[in-house]
């Protein structure tokens, strides 16, 4: 387009994932071209492939079913394989194998402040450090990610809640954060078209209850196919904090105190697995199994819309195809995009072919790290779309932080889908004043999160040993004895999972991996420059879990059930408040990366996702989110998708 | 290791897998015929076979089962709990190598993984195959199933599991 031709497409979208497939879509029903993008391999064309990378993966991590990373045998030095150099692959990303290592095994750079203040140190301190402001600092960002055709979303859990009216206007209502440039009302139709593509299973009267917390619908309104039945251990929470409640904050939260005690209830969650067939996918036949894949694909998953994609004929998929620029002109329009095709020769070496296409319009869905990257490697890495200074800043995540204990009685975990239910009844309050607000995932997985079971507990009773913290007395059992002991136990396991809303802050970001002289330090197998990122909590969040862990301790005291909760000190992951220990896992809601708003100077895209700069591109997915809220994000970021699809639309008759 | 592993070498007979199956159920706690079905398309007790005296050789899995066929014709007959506690020496604080192989053993049906015996120096920790996975027993003990391995229908989260002998286990301890 830059010698003065028209532009090869309509629009052109980076990246395969939620909001590229279903602008995608959208577009392409339009009878507009389209072309994506795809930094990674296609879809297989079975997923028996990507199930037996995950059977026959030692570590059972969200990433293990997807192009293989991890040798298959461990050793002494790497117990669970040989993680590879994200500096030879062309597509390389966030994984929980990397969490904690160095840039040889993990892609993001972890630009934790012990590098930045003692350089010569190689250890990290015993604890992160504290600023002046209490802010805990140089904290690792726990979330990892997928770069193939599909995305991240293979491996999301199917969580379909909506935010709350509150959760998007946190400033308006209690002097916090942001608040988002929609409205609620605004918001609801397209979270009825989201549930529609998905297919949430849910009941409305079953949320009902969630009106103390400001939850509503439409009239009249019904979600896609009924609910999924709840697990037994979600019936048995139910019951068991039957009548608990809580107060809003704890003595000496810092800031103010909201002394109102609040009713602790469980509620079915709304999921985007069916209930009944729906769009030609099975029911759910709970493998348990959401996370890392559903083996049945009762699951919604990005795959199926990218499908109705190509079935519209007029969109095409350009695969193992890496965005590194995207060209913008002195108009401030965007007229290329830049992209290597990697290959493989056959000795296997890495290959690369620049070329480069044109759009009338240009999608960047490449995630919320990586948009935030090609935004400032563009330009010859001064960056693009950036007059606000908000790009790559703002980083969030729900920090997650989890609880276990053992029932009083069997509630057999290990079945069903891995979450069906959560206490959803906490998420808001006056509170959200002082600390962050929380939800509260049920898990049906008996502490297989919590501590890699059953194979922790079978191992401790097999070899002797007490990884798992129910064998103090180092028991060797053989035969029906050892059968019986881990029926006791792995039926009575389960586990509470708290989310919290994270203050945004400046400080949290994604930066390139550049040196002072602006020369990268670490690439990928590309050449391109690496994501490096900076995290960490203020008191708000601290406060947050402070507050959850609390919770989780009086629900298990009601249940009568043992809390087995253990948090370390001075790894990754891991945080002092108050001289209290915390460990804290990612959820994989990365957020805030590009974040929406209606002013120029302070936010990147406004509420089509369109950026403020950049009139012709426009800047999609969880990274637009102001705040991370209560709710898992993909059912809101589908929604927002939606909403930038119809200004797409719109816009292309004036282009 | 006292000799070679021979990578598999030629296939077992059935008496030896059938006994390997049965040394196997006690040293788990689980039914032979579970583990072993009349019809076994699968053979795990084959595959297991094989692969154990791949890692630490035929000499050692020879003799641990001739120790198991001593105790299975003592005279009055022995539990298969008084079998299994016999093997494993769970009351040693010093388990001998032999023993340590029967964790292996049992680590591999419950999870479908080589787990190296301590002596085993150069054992790599594997999942043995896919089916290893989808028909490992710990799942089984918590009336389950392998993750992301369900035969089970709509719903079935909802209501309590079947008993524990619906999942092969031998809840009475004895033959």
């Amino acid at each position: 387009m830059s010698n003065g031709a028209s532009p090869q497409y309509d629009v052109v979208i980076i990246g395969a994932g939620v909001s590229g497939n279903l602008i995608a879509k959208q577009v392409g029903l339009a009878g507009k071209k389209v072309l994506i993008l795809e930094a990674g391999l296609p879809v297989p064309d079975s997923r028996e492939e990507y199930m037996d990378n995950f059977y026959l993966a030692l570590a059972k991590t969200p990433e293990a079913p997807y192009p293989a990373l991890a040798g298959r045998t461990g050793n002494k030095d790497h117990p669970v394989g040989k993680l590879p150099d994200p500096a030879t692959l062309p597509t390389p990303r966030a994984t929980v194998l990397g969490l904690g290592g160095t840039p040889e095994t993990s892609y993001l750079v972890q630009a934790q402040s012990w590098v930045a203040t003692h350089p010569d140190d190689p250890a990290p301190p015993q604890n992160p450090p504290t600023a002046p402001n209490g802010d805990v600092r140089g904290l690792q960002f726990s979330s990892t990610f997928e770069r193939n055709a599909g995305g991240t979303s293979w491996h999301w859990l199917g969580t379909s809640l909506r935010e709350l009216e509150n959760d998007i206007r946190m400033w308006t209502k209690y002097q916090h954060a942001v608040d988002w440039p929609v409205t609620y009302d605004e918001m609801q139709p397209l979270w009825a078209k989201a549930e529609k593509e998905i297919g949430v299973a849910a009941s409305v009267v079953q949320q009902e209850p969630l009106e103390v917390v400001g939850l509503e619908y439409p009239p009249g309104y019904q979600y896609p196919m009924g609910p999924i039945p709840t697990s037994i251990v979600d019936q048995t929470v139910s019951q068991g904090v039957s009548g608990l409640q809580v107060p809003g904050t704890l003595p000496d939260t810092p800031g103010g105190s909201d002394p109102q005690m609040y009713d602790v209830f469980v509620t079915p969650t709304p999921a985007g697995r069916n209930s009944e067939p729906y769009d030609d996918r099975r029911v759910c036949a709970g493998n348990t199994n959401c996370i890392p894949i559903c083996p049945i694909q009762a699951k919604w998953d990005p795959t199926i819309t990218l499908g109705k994609a190509l079935d519209t004929g007029n969109v095409t998929v350009s695969y193992q195809s890496v965005a590194y620029n995207v060209a913008v002109d002195a108009n401030n329009k965007a007229t290329s995009v830049d992209y290597y095709v990697w290959s493989r020769d056959s000795a296997g070496k890495l290959q690369k072919e620049s070329k480069s296409v044109s759009g009338k319009i240009i999608v960047l869905a490449a995630h919320a790290i990586e948009n935030a990257k090609l935004l400032l490697l563009s330009n010859n890495w001064k960056g693009i779309a950036n007059k606000s200074d908000q790009v790559g800043r703002n980083l969030m995540d729900h920090p997650l932080y989890l609880t276990w204990a053992l029932a009083p009685q069997p509630l057999w975990g290990y079945r069903g889908p891995l979450a069906t239910a959560g206490i959803e009844s906490l998420r808001d309050g006056e509170f959200r004043k002082y600390r962050a607000s929380f939800r509260m995932e049920i898990g049906n997985e008996g502490w297989n999160f919590a501590t890699g079971d059953p194979y922790t507990t079978a191992l401790d009773f097999i070899q002797g040993t007490d990884n798992s913290g129910v064998n103090p007395k180092k028991e060797r059992l053989g035969g029906t004895a050892l059968a019986l002991k881990l029926n006791d136990l792995l039926t009575r396991q389960f586990r509470i999972a708290c989310m919290f809303d994270q203050t945004p802050l400046q400080e949290n970001r994604v930066q390139l991996d550049l040196d002072s002289y602006g020369k990268p330090v670490n690439t990928d197998g590309l050449g391109i420059p690496r994501p490096k990122v900076e995290y960490g909590f203020d008191t708000y969040t601290m406060e947050g879990f402070r507050m959850a862990a609390y919770v989780c301790s009086q629900v298990y005291k009601q249940m009568g059930a043992q809390e087995f909760t253990k948090n370390n000190v001075g790894g990754t992951g891991d945080f002092t408040y108050r001289g209290v220990n915390y460990h804290y896992y990612g959820a994989g809601h990365v957020v805030g990366t590009h974040r929406m708003g209606p002013d120029p100077y302070t936010s990147v895209v406004d509420s089509s996702q369109r950026s403020h700069d950049v009139q012709n591109m426009w800047v999609v997915g969880s990274g637009s989110f102001p705040t991370v809220c209560t709710a898992n994000p993909t059912l809101t970021l589908l929604a927002l998708a939606f909403k930038s699809a119809d200004s797409i639309i719109a816009a292309l008759k004036s282009y | 290791m006292t000799t070679p592993p021979n990578n598999g070498g030629s296939a077992p007979s059935e008496a030896v897998v059938q006994d390997f199956a049965n040394m196997s159920a006690a040293l788990m706690g689980f039914q032979a015929s579970f583990i072993r079905p009349f019809l076994d398309p699968v053979n795990l007790s084959g595959i297991f076979y094989q692969f154990a005296v791949a890692q630490v050789g035929q000499t050692m899995m020879d003799a641990l089962m001739s120790a198991f066929d001593a105790l299975s014709k003592q005279t009055p007959p022995l539990t298969a709990q008084q079998i299994a506690d016999t093997l494993l020496e769970v009351s040693s604080p010093t388990p001998s190598n032999q023993a340590l192989l029967c964790q292996s053993i049992i680590a591999m049906w419950y999870l479908g993984s080589w787990y190296p015996p301590p002596f085993q120096k150069d054992g790599l920790q594997q999942v043995i195959s896919s089916q290893a996975y989808t028909k490992s027993l710990a799942w089984n003990t918590a009336q389950a199933h392998p993750m992301g391995f369900s035969a089970f229908p709509f719903g079935y989260w909802s209501q309590p599991p079947g008993p524990l002998t619906d999942f092969g286990v031998n809840t009475g301890g004895g033959q």
